[in-house]
């Protein structure tokens, strides 16, 4: 039998010299041409090496396994190795990727290397589902919108969670950033923040004010077709302009 | 028109039944000073008691801050003791011009009846308005108090969910694995590392009480772990004064920034970096920080459980006493401290 060449992909030095010794014992056919420590250069080594076979640790900084598997797509055979992810697992069970549990039983990947050693033989199959249903499982997809605010204070700039804060006000040049304890102020407009914060959590209520409406305690009706709001933990009422009362009558 | 109908607000039905038994009682308390009839003195009295009441009402309503609300109301009273009693002569189809000369006499006694009765019903209705608040006061006291116990009860709760990853014991594991068989003296301390870290972790196996010392072992504990686990990339500091050790420090909250200084900081740059954990005390306030080297916190990035944890926690137990605070890093990195009144402590 002809020698077969692979890659291995781990972020964890230790582990990719473990599953390199245990492979050697096990498979002494198999050449472990290259090692990576995330997936980012998988095009290049693909390119470079030509390897018959990956395998990929799921969790990797940067390029992880599974992003990792959708560029080689079915230029290579994929196996996903992986510490503990039972969604990942029970998306192998139905799909035609084999995977490897760490830390490695002896048993187990024997098994698995019994049964590459038969796939090899064949073309690698399409993945394009299994690795859709992995990434979207691995929760792979970030918020779009805004979590945090970067505000001044003093020298340092200090990282406001979004949940924390009560209101944003426009201040002629500038925007009010409130919290339960602080207030500070940032360069970014109403309208910009607007765009980019959770169209859930953050409503406009007035031209110059956004409210978090986790932190409302009450509306009442006030002057003028107007509204005002209290908030809990805050003593600030926030005026709710006749465009936007609509946004607290009743259901 | 419509956008002042708050003013009439508290206009109840109730409110005109309750003037209008008081105007019946009053009228016929007084019948005997008269000489008109009772159902004549009764639609002067009620005259003055509506008139009376429509200003009351108007009164509580407005929204101004220069005077009282009490006094306009006394105000509304008097005012409206005068034009009831004019209403009530033109209701009775009488010159109004006859007010000032040969009515005078009767006149002043009906708007002296409408103010003297309209202040007391009014003091009395002032008093029961302010017995209520004082009780809305105590119960919203009470409310506060119960969701201060739960805010405390569910700090204890997240405190016992808090759990070991699978995903770092399994790799922990699986590093150990290999060293045992390669560099046994390393797997022994890594092993050692591991058994600090879940003896803090494991909730069943954790201290109620805790102190800044227990605290720091257990962050050691895990960052010793990192250290083999990452290579080279990950290195850090603890520079902490001794004598701070056995300061109370409240559990699990340390190690929750150090966890997130290696997972959302260090790891995720590929190339290398450094966490130092500090901590200081001034001004009877203690400080401890978590500050790392990596690649910084993206706006839209999520905060994480952790963090929101960490704040609730810290406000179930202190108050308003102690913060979190994250901040960004020059030139690159975060810093995140907890500021905890400093205590002797376990």
């Amino acid at each position: 039998m002809s020698r077969v060449s692979a890659v291995i992909a781990d972020d964890e030095p230790l582990l990719r010299a473990q599953l390199r010794s245990r492979l050697a014992r096990m498979w002494p056919e198999l050449a472990v041409v290259h090692e990576m420590e995330n997936g980012r250069d998988v095009l290049q080594v693909l390119e470079d090496h030509r390897p018959a076979l990956f395998f990929l640790d799921i969790h990797m900084p940067g390029v992880n396994g599974v992003e990792a598997a959708r560029a080689i797509g079915s230029r290579a055979h994929v196996v996903f190795v992986t510490a503990f992810d039972q969604y990942a697992v029970e998306a192998f069970e139905r799909g035609a990727v084999d995977y490897i549990l760490k830390p490695f039983n002896e048993d187990r990947l024997g098994l698995t290397v019994g049964r590459l050693k038969e796939r090899l033989a064949s073309r690698p199959p399409r993945i394009e589902d299994l690795v859709e249903t992995l990434a979207s499982r691995l929760g792979a997809r970030p918020s779009e919108h805004l979590r945090w605010i970067k505000a001044s204070v003093g020298p340092s700039v200090r990282l406001i969670p979004v949940e924390e804060i009560l209101f944003f006000q426009s201040d002629e040049k500038y925007t009010r950033v409130v919290t339960c304890e602080a207030e500070s102020l940032i360069r970014k407009p109403i309208r910009e923040l607007l765009e980019e914060l959770d169209p859930a959590k953050f409503w406009q209520i007035h031209r110059a004010t956004i409210v978090n409406v986790d932190h409302i305690a009450s509306v009442r009706r006030g002057l003028k077709d107007q509204a005002e709001i209290s908030l809990r933990d805050h003593a600030a009422t926030l005026v709710v302009s006749r465009a936007f009362t609509h946004l607290f009558k009743q259901m | 028109m419509n956008s002042y109908a708050y003013l009439l607000e508290g206009l109840t039905v109730r409110r005109v039944l309750s003037v209008t038994l008081i105007c019946a009682a009053a009228a016929g308390a007084v019948v005997w000073l008269f000489l008109n009839t009772y159902s004549d003195l009764l639609v002067s009295a009620l005259c003055v008691g509506y008139t009376c009441m429509v200003l009351f009402t108007v009164a509580g309503n407005i929204r101004q801050v220069r005077l009282p609300r009490e006094v306009i109301q006394l105000f509304a009273i008097v005012l409206g003791s005068f034009l009831g009693t004019v209403l009530a002569q033109i209701i009775k189809g009488r010159d109004p011009r006859q007010m000032l000369t040969e009515r005078l006499a009767g006149l002043t006694i009906t708007m002296g009846l409408g103010i003297g009765v309209g202040c007391v019903v009014v003091a009395a209705y002032i008093l029961r308005e302010k017995h209520a608040r004082d009780q809305a006061r105590l119960l919203k006291a009470e409310a506060e108090r119960h969701q201060l116990e739960k805010n405390i009860l569910e700090a204890k709760l997240q405190l016992m969910q808090a759990q070991v990853e699978p995903h770092f014991l399994f790799n922990t594991l699986a590093n150990v694995q290999h060293l045992v068989e390669t560099d046994p003296p390393a797997a022994t301390r890594m092993l050692d590392s591991l058994i600090q870290y879940l003896r803090a972790a494991l909730p069943q196996m954790r201290e109620s009480t805790t102190n800044l010392g227990r605290e720091l072992d257990m962050a050691r504990a895990f960052l010793e772990i990192n250290r083999v686990r990452m290579g080279s990339r990950l290195d850090f500091a603890i520079e902490v004064p001794e004598p701070l050790m056995c300061r109370a420090f409240p559990p699990m909250m340390l190690i929750t920034l150090v966890e997130n200084a290696v997972k959302h900081g260090v790891d995720p740059c590929c190339e290398s970096g450094s966490i130092t954990i500090r901590a200081q005390e001034a001004a009877g306030r203690l400080r401890v920080s978590v500050e790392d080297t990596g690649e910084g916190i993206k706006p839209t990035k999520g905060g994480g459980v952790g963090l929101a944890n960490i704040r609730e926690r810290l406000k179930a137990l202190y108050g308003v006493s102690a913060r979190l605070v994250i901040e960004e890093r020059a030139p690159r990195g975060v810093v995140a401290s907890i500021e905890v009144p400093a205590g002797a402590g376990a």
